[in-house]
């Protein structure tokens, strides 16, 4: 369960969230929309680390995120996976190592590295080209590694930042799809995404931003 | 909670984790150095050079220590005795000096063979005729015992200087000690130019390593992101660190080496000349070791130094 309590976020010029609160149950999926700079992604980053609220109080399965500091960083981030719109797959390996980082990060053995990084694979379907360069992949296969790197060490939580940007419509819905089935294996999805006409075709929460705060209430479908 | 951890199976637990980390890490970090090998040769070479040259030098100076140490027998002592001592006090006093723990040999110089020795190489046939009495008193040769030193030398003439029969002390061992002074200075500017010289081959590395995390900077924020700790994603750039300054030890104990092969021609012969059958000084495992792994070392701290920008709190 992820809990956000009136969680603000100040930057020197703007505010990126005003006192946000609200409650993501594990298990859900959920997609989080507005326009850009409503704060979607300021959210996510808090979520990661990679930035730290300037008020409130996020709390991750109960455990306070503002206590997680130094060493405690990399452990809670191996609890999540995080698919990003511009992929950041790294260009200088091929596509079964790029998935199997998390892996060799959470000290995996080869065997069980090889294994689940094909079955990752497969679920994306990719097996096919696990040797292939990064850079010889489709915009929307390059996607597709991301996610299976996100999801190849099982984590509670799968994160996205406009996953489909920068992918058209059949695509959009193909992943967001592989999304889907994610979530129905018990992982907890968190999806930001501006395309509402996407959001539409599934039937999933939809938490909304606007200037940072919440503008729908937490109602589930 | 648990998911992500690794699965106890087959043995497989933290130290194995550990170590096949490791094992990537150095893997993958000399496979990208190979895969640009001008780069790499480059470095290695600027390594080479500066770790070589202050090892040449340190080199040259074992072997002049090394020479010097032979040579540190060989001045003698002329202890010139009085004009009224007889062959028979002369040789009573050889006996006692020689128990001396400080002296190796002691002969006697009969003051006739003396003289009849100077005429002989003189050419003064007729200085007997001119010489109411023979101006030699008797003489003894002392030579110190093996590895005395320039000082304990000196204290050793004193020493003779006070027998009641001894009237002059000659030591000629003022080269000597103008030799180990020389010696000295020459450890103290080798200390001084091998300083420089791998300060030089750090900033050279640090350098080389800068470029290399600058160019990966995006692979250390997609680890950090994927829950890798700062451990994890500085590794590969300390074994690059390693790989580079083990190469450039391995070049400089090549090259010192080739020089000391290119020398030894002429020393050899040098040696020869001096009656010395020894032989140049040839490296010994010490260097090649102490040049790899000393080199390895500061590779490995160069990249820590680096590094320390991304990951230093």
């Amino acid at each position: 369960m992820i809990e956000l309590d009136r969680v603000s976020r100040r930057f020197a010029d703007r505010d990126a969230l005003r006192h946000l609160s609200l409650t993501v149950p594990a298990g859900q999926m959920a997609f989080v929309t507005g326009h850009s700079g409503a704060g979607k992604s300021t959210l996510l980053k808090l979520l990661l680390l990679l930035d730290r609220p300037t008020g409130g109080e996020i709390r991750v399965q109960g455990d306070a995120t503002h206590l997680i500091k130094g060493r405690a960083v990399a452990p809670y981030r191996r609890r999540f996976g995080a698919v990003f719109q511009e992929h950041r797959l790294l260009f200088d390996r091929n596509v079964h190592d790029n998935v199997a980082l998390p892996l060799e990060i959470a000290g995996f053995s080869p065997r069980d590295i090889t294994r689940r990084v094909r079955a990752a694979l497969d679920k994306v379907g990719l097996l096919a080209r696990e040797r292939a360069d990064p850079a010889s992949l489709s915009g929307g296969e390059q996607q597709r590694v991301g996610i299976a790197r996100a999801v190849v060490a099982r984590p509670e939580f799968l994160v996205a930042d406009e996953p489909t940007g920068n992918l058209d419509p059949g695509l959009s819905a193909e992943i967001m799809a592989l999304f889907e089935a994610f979530n129905q294996v018990g992982v907890t999805v968190l999806v930001a995404t501006h395309d509402l006409g996407l959001i539409s075709r599934f039937r999933h929460r939809v938490i909304t931003l606007e200037s940072g705060h919440l503008v729908e209430p937490n109602t589930l479908p | 909670m648990n998911r992500t951890e690794p699965e106890n199976s087959n043995h497989w637990g933290p130290w194995s984790a550990w170590r096949a980390q490791h094992r990537v890490a150095a893997v993958t970090s000399w496979q990208k150095m190979v895969a640009r090998p001008g780069a790499t040769w480059l470095t290695w070479i600027v390594l080479a050079i500066s770790l070589a040259l202050p090892s040449a030098i340190l080199l040259t100076l074992d072997n002049l220590r090394e020479t010097l140490h032979g040579l540190s027998g060989a001045p003698q002592i002329s202890v010139l005795l009085s004009l009224e001592s007889n062959l028979a006090a002369a040789d009573a006093l050889r006996e006692d000096v020689e128990a001396w723990p400080e002296v190796a040999i002691v002969s006697v110089v009969d003051r006739a063979r003396a003289l009849a020795e100077f005429i002989e190489s003189s050419g003064f046939n007729s200085l007997p005729a001119s010489l109411a009495r023979n101006p030699l008193p008797h003489t003894l040769l002392v030579t110190p015992a093996e590895g005395l030193g320039a000082q304990a030398v000196a204290r050793l003439a004193t020493r003779l200087e006070a027998e009641v029969l001894v009237a002059q002390v000659v030591v000629d061992a003022r080269w000597l000690e103008r030799l180990e002074q020389m010696l000295r200075l020459g450890s103290r500017w080798v200390q001084g130019l091998g300083g420089a010289m791998i300060l030089g081959a750090i900033l050279v590395l640090a350098n080389t390593l800068r470029l290399a995390v600058d160019a990966r900077r995006e692979e250390i924020q997609v680890v950090r992101l994927m829950g890798g700790s700062d451990a994890f994603a500085r590794r590969p750039f300390l074994y690059t660190g390693v790989w580079y300054g083990a190469g450039g030890g391995l070049m400089a104990t090549i090259l010192v080496w080739g020089f000391g092969l290119w020398l030894s021609g002429p020393v050899n012969a040098l040696l020869l000349l001096y009656d010395r059958p020894t032989q140049l000084l040839w490296l010994g495992p010490q260097y090649p070791l102490a040049l790899i792994l000393g080199s390895a070392c500061l590779g490995w701290l160069a990249a820590w130094w680096v590094t320390e920008r991304f990951f230093g709190h």
